[in-house]
């Protein structure tokens, strides 16, 4: 197992460059999740760990030895892709013993190897199919299986999940994770499912135009976004945000007056979560237009000083209607302000 | 060698340190891993390059042999002298920007070394052979006679007609039969792909056949049909036959683009009130531009080339199109006069290359056989 | 009453249909058809007939006869050369350049840098897209035999040789090259694109797994290749068959009929002796070896593929 440390990495396009230097470290044994949009440089991050596309700058490091030119064959990193790219030609046997090709392994202990690691995946019965034969939640599992028996360093997923349907993610998801605790191999998850990511990693990266936002768990990510562009990206439905501008110990959102404490000034952002907005008997007046039922919650949107507001409130059925008045709360320290120019958040917090 | 087998055992470590799970001195020698791993990329790309200019200067050479001939022999005689200082001179030119492409992964570094490298190749030229050049072996485009002249010989009439008929000709042969193609070619094609009607199957596998098979073998019946019905040794004969033989092959290529074309943009243009006829003219037909100028380039390109068939079919000096009067321009004067032979072949193949070089993106969309081409 | 109505008028509207559907079917395929039959069809059936018949130089056709036939297997020891020569040259070049090199060719040019890769296939196209004259007149530059030539100048000055001359001793395998630097490029094209068309993710997923440069030539590329290269091989081999014109242009089936491979035989038969009938029964063989090869390709083709049911039905 490795610990792996990103420095300054960097990949440049003919046209434009999709990682502009990242850093990172990462524990020996961890699971992260590096989580992003698409486009945002996360999987070409993952290429130059795999060592199929080369960094343009920047170092990769191994156990605290640069690998920046190892060839990928000899870094011994599994990867499962999108697509599975299970070799259509082979059996899954094969498939799966395909890596121990390269390792100067005996057939015979090749195959043992292959076997049990077939049934770690629980894909035992199927060895002697071609991929062709094999449902998309078969295919992740010769993928992963293909990927584990060489025991690799490292283990990484490029977006492992999105290609299975709700119900066989879900199950999918645990056993990853089961796997991975099992074995303890340091492992990177590339995704643009929170859920995805939040669910299964120790740590999750936020990526975004080529350079990481924040680095931290779920929670961290959640409740102290360090910018506009995770507060935006981390939770649903999404946090409402409201142009405002501060000024000596106020904050003035379109035609509401906030009291502002902390250390703000100019143009900001105020962003406050769906969830975050309690109906009370004491706040910012606000008219429902529209109420959509979402299951166990219901989320309204509302019309009131500071724009249009989202908020969520517990319940199968909708307890007000369109039209309805009522008066928004939120507690101070669910408050978050970012600067407008910078996307930082800002240490500050405002109170109706 | 010492390095590989360093790796070798590197490797076996690492396999060891991995089945034990444990031992942090069993880890892989990244360094020496990283050494090999550079020096086999370089010799890789290297010997890979170094193949590939070494098969492909038996094809680079003769060419730009010929457009040096043209430009440089007199009086019938070759020197070879200019072709080998110009090869001194552009080989190594080629190979440092090789070098620096590969190096260089930036387009504007890349860019810079070109014009930079075009520059110099431009001067060290001009300096060195500039003062050889001379348009003399094109004289035959102005003057009609030159090879009756340059064979000394008093032909009545002149054997040869003026190269612009031939010229002429060549258009002719080439614009019309593209015109054919086109017509005919996406009108089948549209129907077959998209029309309903009995016997369907059987025309297509009939096209299939008739895709696959060498019209080469018809020529002898051919040339007597011709004979029968009275268009031997004339353009129309000859245009009707190229156009007919390569037919089948281009109402599968626009087949394959028609197949292409979504059905709901058709679907819902009858409904807003067209006929089919119209939802072909005016929705459909725009849809494969790409294949139609495909289509044209690469059936020109065919009939601009086009040596058998119009050797057989046409005779008199009149009906000659380029290919023919190349060949009896060799055939006469070829010991006589190298120039003037390369000239006329710059000539000729001048068009054909620059329409290829600059509808290449238009011929890479054609599937030959169902693989993309 | 009403119902009369309607119902002639329904057949009034299932008469318009068909009569749109004629009218379709002659402007759409008409043209088509009608060229098809007079220049491709017709000669067909032409050659048939000519191939038992006494046709000569005078073009006229005084009885029908077996003798072109008898005189194939009988009496004609040129023709039996003529096909020796036609087996070394089609499974020379096919083997050797059409194929082989090609796939060479393929997976060098795809494993450079793009832009380089797509110069050389450009280069290698050159000769595929100029005028086959030129094309030939280059490769008697190439090989003239004094010491003008462009071979033998490398030779001489670059190797110190004496010049040689190929078109007169080695006649055979200069149309074997001439042939295989054309054929060579169309394989480079299909393969290229095979090449291409396989899913980026395997070659990433097998370098991640370890192999080298040769186990994913064979594991991931040679799979996908299975079918272009039985496609060029069967298609090659007919073009090669029934194509003689760099032979024509380079050697004229020379010195004597060293080169007159078996579709040349037929022509210079039949144009330069005049003997239009037996050239006929030659080229009967060619059609019948041409419609059993194109069966076969057909039988490779995908047709359900080729056959997606029309989904509109009105015409």
């Amino acid at each position: 197992m490795a610990r792996i440390e990103l420095t300054n990495l960097r990949k440049q396009w003919a046209s434009a460059a999709a990682v502009a230097g990242v850093d990172l470290a990462i524990e020996d044994g961890a699971f992260i999740a590096v989580l992003g949009p698409s486009g945002c440089g996360k999987s070409t991050t993952l290429m130059m760990l795999a060592g199929i596309y080369s960094p343009t700058a920047g170092d990769i490091v191994f156990d605290g030895a640069r690998v920046n030119d190892v060839e990928a064959r000899d870094r011994n990193v599994g990867i499962v892709f999108q697509s599975y790219a299970l070799y259509p030609n082979m059996s899954v046997l094969e498939n799966v013993m395909f890596p121990l090709r390269f390792k100067k392994v005996e057939r015979s202990e090749a195959e043992r190897r292959a076997r049990e690691t077939a049934a770690l995946v629980q894909i035992a019965p199927l060895l002697d199919r071609r991929p062709s034969q094999l449902s998309g939640g078969q295919q992740q599992r010769v993928a992963l299986a293909r990927a584990l028996v060489k025991r690799p360093h490292l283990l990484l997923l490029d977006e492992p999940l999105s290609n299975l349907d709700a119900s066989l993610r879900l199950s999918m998801r645990t056993e990853i994770r089961r796997i991975q605790r099992e074995l303890g191999v340091t492992t990177i998850l590339v995704t643009h499912d929170q859920i995805e990511a939040t669910t299964m990693a120790d740590r999750i990266v936020v990526m975004n135009a080529g350079r990481v936002e924040q680095v931290g768990t779920a929670k961290e990510l959640y409740e102290r976004p360090h910018t506009l562009f995770v507060a935006t990206f981390v939770g649903s439905p999404p946090i409402n945000l409201f142009d405002a501008r501060a000024e000596a110990g106020t904050l003035r959102v379109h035609e509401a007056n906030l009291s502002l404490s902390g250390a703000a000034g100019g143009a900001v952002v105020l962003g406050i979560r769906p969830e975050s907005l309690r109906v009370e008997s004491a706040g910012t007046p606000a008219r429902v237009t529209a109420a959509e039922p979402m299951g166990r919650e219901v989320l309204y949107t509302a019309q009131g000083p500071m724009g249009v507001v989202r908020f969520l409130e517990a319940g199968a059925e909708a307890r007000h209607r369109e039209g309805d008045s009522l008066l928004l709360a939120f507690s101070p320290q669910e408050s978050l302000l970012f600067d407008k120019a910078t996307g930082q958040r800002l240490e500050a917090h405002v109170s109706a | 060698m010492a390095a590989d087998t360093f790796a070798t055992v590197a490797g076996a470590a690492a396999e060891a340190g991995a089945t034990s799970s444990a031992a942090a001195g069993a880890r892989p020698d990244w360094p020496a891993l990283a050494r090999r791993a550079r020096v086999k990329r370089a010799a890789g790309q290297s010997a890979l390059l170094a193949f590939l200019l070494i098969v492909s200067l038996p094809i680079i050479l003769p060419y730009f042999w010929m457009v040096v001939i043209s430009f440089t022999a007199r009086s019938g005689g070759v020197s070879t002298e200019v072709l080998w200082t110009t090869c001194a001179v552009v080989v190594p030119a080629v190979m440092i920007y090789i070098v620096v492409h590969l190096m260089a992964p930036s387009p504007r570094v890349r860019m810079v070394a070109g014009v930079l490298l075009l520059m110099t190749v431009g001067a060290l030229l001009a300096s060195l052979v500039g003062g050889q050049l001379h348009l003399a072996n094109y004289r035959f485009l102005w003057r009609t006679n030159i090879i009756e002249e340059i064979r000394s010989k008093a032909t009545a009439g002149g054997q040869f007609p003026s190269v612009w008929i031939a010229f002429r000709n060549s258009l002719l042969l080439a614009f019309s039969q593209t015109a054919i193609i086109l017509t005919v070619a996406s009108l089948a094609g549209y129907y077959i792909s998209r029309f309903a009607f009995r016997g369907r199957e059987a025309f297509l596998q009939g096209m299939l056949v008739l895709h696959a098979f060498p019209a080469m073998t018809l020529i002898i019946p051919i040339f007597l049909i011709l004979h029968w019905v009275g268009l031997l040794d004339t353009m129309a004969g000859v245009i009707l036959v190229l156009a007919t033989i390569e037919l089948p092959f281009y109402v599968f290529i626009l087949k394959g683009f028609f197949d292409a074309v979504p059905w709901d943009i058709e679907m819902s243009a009858m409904t807003d009130g067209a006929t089919r006829r119209q939802a072909f003219r005016l929705v459909v037909l725009p849809q494969i531009k790409v294949g139609l100028i495909a289509v044209a380039v690469f059936a020109f390109i065919r009939a601009w080339e086009e040596y058998i068939f119009v050797r057989t079919l046409l005779i008199e000096n009149k009906n000659w199109v380029m290919s023919l009067y190349l060949f009896w321009v060799s055939d006469d004067i070829m010991g006589v006069d190298y120039g003037i032979v390369a000239a006329v072949s710059v000539f000729y193949v001048v068009p054909s290359l620059l329409l290829y070089v600059f509808c290449q993106k238009y011929l890479t969309q054609m599937t030959i056989g169902g693989i993309r081409g | 009453m009403t119902t009369s109505t309607d119902a002639a008028e329904v057949s009034g509207f299932a008469r318009a249909q068909v009569r749109r559907q004629r009218a379709n079917f002659a402007l759409f395929l008409g043209p088509a058809l009608v060229l098809l039959a007079c220049f491709f069809i017709a000669p067909v059936i032409v050659d048939l007939v000519l191939a038992f018949t006494d046709m000569d130089r005078t073009l006229a056709v005084t009885r029908f006869t077996l003798e072109n036939f008898e005189r194939m297997i009988t009496r004609d020891s040129r023709l039996v050369a003529s096909l020796g020569v036609t087996a070394v040259f089609v499974l020379a070049t096919l083997g050797i350049f059409n194929v082989t090199f090609a796939l060479l060719l393929a997976l060098t040019t795809t494993a450079v840098p793009r832009g380089l890769g797509a110069f050389f296939r450009a280069v290698w196209l050159l000769p595929r897209m100029s005028p086959s004259v030129v094309y030939a007149l280059l490769w008697l530059w190439v090989i003239d035999p004094n010491e003008r030539g462009l071979l033998n100048q490398v030779l001489i000055h670059l190797f110190g040789m004496a010049p040689i001359d190929l078109r007169n001793n080695h006649p055979l395998l200069i149309i074997i090259i001439a042939n295989g630097f054309i054929g060579a490029s169309l394989g480079m094209i299909i393969f290229t694109s095979a090449i291409r068309s396989i899913p980026e993710h395997l070659f990433h997923a097998a370098r991640a797994d370890g192999a080298g440069v040769l186990p994913i030539v064979r594991h991931i590329v040679f799979p996908a290749m299975r079918w272009p290269i039985s496609y060029m091989t069967i298609h090659q081999t007919l073009s090669l068959l029934v194509s003689f014109e760099y032979i024509l242009l380079i050697t004229g089936g020379g010195p004597f009929y060293d080169t007159t491979v078996f579709s040349l035989y037929a022509y210079r038969r039949a144009f330069d002796n005049g003997q239009y009938a037996y050239g006929a029964a030659l080229s009967l063989i060619l059609i019948v070896v041409g419609v059993i090869a194109a069966l076969v390709m057909w039988r490779l083709m995908d047709m359900r593929r080729l056959l997606q049911v029309p989904r509109i039905e009105v015409h």
